[in-house]
């Protein structure tokens, strides 16, 4: 077990440096911070703006490869990420938005994969029932929905119920009020703040957890095992949650690692929408100033938090099948 | 040999439903069946039209179609002429859709949004599924060392957040030229069409995997059938449904990423239009001037809304192991939803 994790550690690693990599290339060969600074009052000269960006380590005047190479050994031998344009380093910027952004997926991820799951069995274990219709059909639903318009219509009902009772009691934006006393109050505080966001991707992302888990239940709750384990004397449900349920979530959670991108990219929009400093809000502000080294360090992100997932899933599909021997 | 299953799957009739047998009759009659053979796409024409969901579904789709190709033509304004007398009022006879805030008329501009978007729908919906099968028929086929490294790419692709490429291309300076020759929707689909087909390549694998492994397969292989014959009557046809499913899907997602894209502003901009930028332009007057926002909205909805009422009809009709067959109707339904 030990040993093939590892393996796949460190496949995974060789895969986000390629990623990296090409993103660098691309972010590198696309980008260009200086005709930004053109615009500046007064207009700095291009001496000014080049000594400036060969400061930064960001010189326009170094081929891509010269670039990637001085990047590639600060990281390695510092763990230094690189600079904005504006001076600043990306590790403490990344590091202040990154647990904002990942508390938010954590507990969304979770959330929406406890509640597909358990929607799932329900509506499976009650097929074309009335309850079945409701939840699934508002799955597929959820599925035509763009993810930013469901947050935003979210929103625009949060904000008429805090009109209609006349006081704040969901916000809508920000991750904290300012002024609040430190201990208890921040806490409850930044609870608040979470409630919305989190709520809209947690509503926005259980849909395909849901059908998934439905239909592979379906395709399990008629099998012979389960029949044996009804004619032992189980009743439906016990013979549901004790035989079919096991086999039938292998599938599902196969499939975390790959649900983890639109979760990732979920982010993104409620972080644009509810106007939350992480780092998907950030890198797109970023990616606007022509910021090379924040992009490619999203795209780290976002790879990281993929093979992560990747390896999540493998270890929960060792511990639900006793099957899978790992060698 | 081909032929003959289809045949009689679909003109014996069912099971019970049936009282003859073939067995009480002669050899005579059996030497000249009493069937007509009908061909492949006959009968998947006629098991789709037979869902009449899935029949609303593709009117919807058409006339949607129709109107972005020709909407523009019984209407006097274009996308971006001013028309100073009615800024910001709503639908009325003079701006059917009602007009912007700065006075330009909308029914102009969701015709093209409903073009861009559909455009982008089936370019990327259509190519996806070409290249996800071949990259996903080649894995299996060709297996061992080949497979490794084609899935070793495709993972690492898995792996890229397309939102962030789409942002590097889309707001890169030095992308200059390239979006002066491409327009920008053009480069979204680009973008998504490179970094959308694994899923479906993934799935293509495992299922084309265990269909090689088939008997039918290995006897076609040891009687000396060649390798492309084989692909094109053995695993095409089994793979057909998951094949037309995933285009009907990947048309959705392509229209619902560019929206969402759009949306938090990475995507189609001024002056071409799209569903997304309609929405977008509109969600910050949801209130002063709420048809700007519905109306794109309601198209977006019967734009998406029957891609999803077709998906049913379209893999009944392609699955060659469908039991959707004339009257048997009800118990299909069971044995549809057990799939």
């Amino acid at each position: 077990m030990a040993r093939y994790l590892l393996k796949r550690i460190v496949t995974y690693l060789v895969m986000i440096f390629l990623v990296t990599t090409a993103g660098y290339f691309l972010a590198v060969k696309t980008m260009n911070p200086a005709l930004l600074e053109q615009e500046r009052i007064p207009r700095p000269t291009d001496e000014q703006i080049q000594q400036n960006f060969a400061s930064l380590g960001l010189d326009p005047q170094m081929s891509a490869w010269d670039r990637y190479v001085q990047w590639l050994s600060n990281i390695v031998l510092h763990w230094d990420w690189g600079r904005s344009p504006n001076g600043a380093y990306i590790n403490s910027e990344f590091g202040q938005r990154i647990w904002v952004s990942t508390r938010l997926f954590l507990a969304a991820v979770i959330l929406s994969l406890i509640i597909g799951v358990i929607l799932g069995v329900i509506s499976a274990a009650r097929q074309y029932k009335v309850s079945d219709r409701l939840i699934t059909g508002y799955s597929y639903l959820v599925y035509i929905i763009p993810a930013p318009i469901g947050y935003f219509l979210v929103q625009l009902g949060a904000v008429a119920i805090n009109q209609m009772a006349g006081e704040r009691i969901f916000y809508v934006t920000g991750i904290s009020s300012p002024g609040v006393a430190p201990g208890w109050p921040t806490v409850v505080d930044m609870a608040a703040h979470y409630l919305v966001p989190t709520f809209c991707i947690t509503i926005m992302s259980w849909g395909g957890y849901q059908i998934a888990q439905r239909q592979y239940l379906l395709d399990n709750v008629n099998a012979d095992f389960v029949r044996t384990a009804r004619a032992k004397g189980l009743t439906r449900n016990q013979a549901i949650s004790r035989h079919a349920l096991r086999v039938s979530f292998i599938p599902v959670a196969q499939s975390i690692a790959f649900t983890i991108p639109s979760i990732f990219a979920g982010g993104f929009f409620a972080e644009a929408i509810f106007a939350w400093p992480g780092i998907g809000l950030w890198s797109l502000e970023a990616i606007g100033k022509q910021d090379v080294n924040a992009a490619t360090a999203t795209l780290a992100y976002g790879a990281v938090l993929f093979a992560v997932g990747a390896i999540i899933a493998d270890i929960a599909t060792t511990i639900v099948d006793p099957r899978v021997r790992i060698q | 040999m081909t032929v003959a299953p289809d045949a009689e799957h679909n003109a014996a009739p069912p099971r019970e439903s049936s009282p003859e047998t073939p067995l009480g009759l002669s050899d005579e009659q059996l030497a000249q069946p009493d069937f007509k053979i009908i061909n492949k796409s006959a009968i998947i024409t006629r098991r789709f039209f037979r869902n009449k969901t899935a029949v609303v579904g593709l009117v919807i789709f058409i006339l949607m179609g129709l109107f972005g190709l020709f909407g523009g033509f019984i209407s006097r304004w274009d996308t971006n002429t001013i028309d100073p007398l009615w800024m910001a009022t709503g639908p009325s006879a003079e701006h059917w859709f009602g007009t912007t805030s700065a006075g330009t008329d909308l029914y102009a501009q969701a015709v093209e949004g409903v073009r861009t978007s559909m455009a982008i729908g089936l370019i990327v919906g259509g190519l996806t599924v070409l290249i996800s099968a071949m990259y996903g028929c080649a894995m299996a086929y060709f297996g061992g060392k080949i497979d490794a490294v084609m899935l070793f790419i495709l993972e690492t692709m898995i792996m890229v957040p397309n939102i962030l490429i789409v942002a590097i291309v889309i707001n890169g300076n030095a992308g200059k030229q390239i979006r002066e020759a491409l327009p920008g929707w053009l480069i979204l689909t680009i973008v998504l069409l490179i970094f959308n087909w694994m899923y479906d390549a993934r799935v293509i694998r495992s299922m084309s995997m265990s269909l090689i492994q088939r008997d039918y397969v290995k006897a076609a292989r040891y009687m000396g059938v060649g390798s492309m014959k084989i692909v094109w009557r053995h695993l095409i046809p089994n793979i057909g449904s998951l094949l037309v499913l995933n285009f009907t899907r990947g048309i959705t997602a392509a229209i619902l990423s560019e929206v969402a894209f759009t949306f938090i502003g990475i995507g189609v901009k001024y002056p071409n239009y799209s569903l997304g930028s309609l929405i977008a332009q509109a969600s910050s007057q949801i209130n002063t001037l709420p048809w700007m926002f519905w109306i794109p909205m309601i198209l977006f909805f019967l734009l998406v809304a029957p891609l999803s009422m077709m998906n049913d009809g379209l893999r009944d009709a392609f699955d060659p192991t469908s039991l959707s067959v004339g009257k048997a109707k009800k118990k299909n339904k069971k044995g549809r939803a057990k799939k």
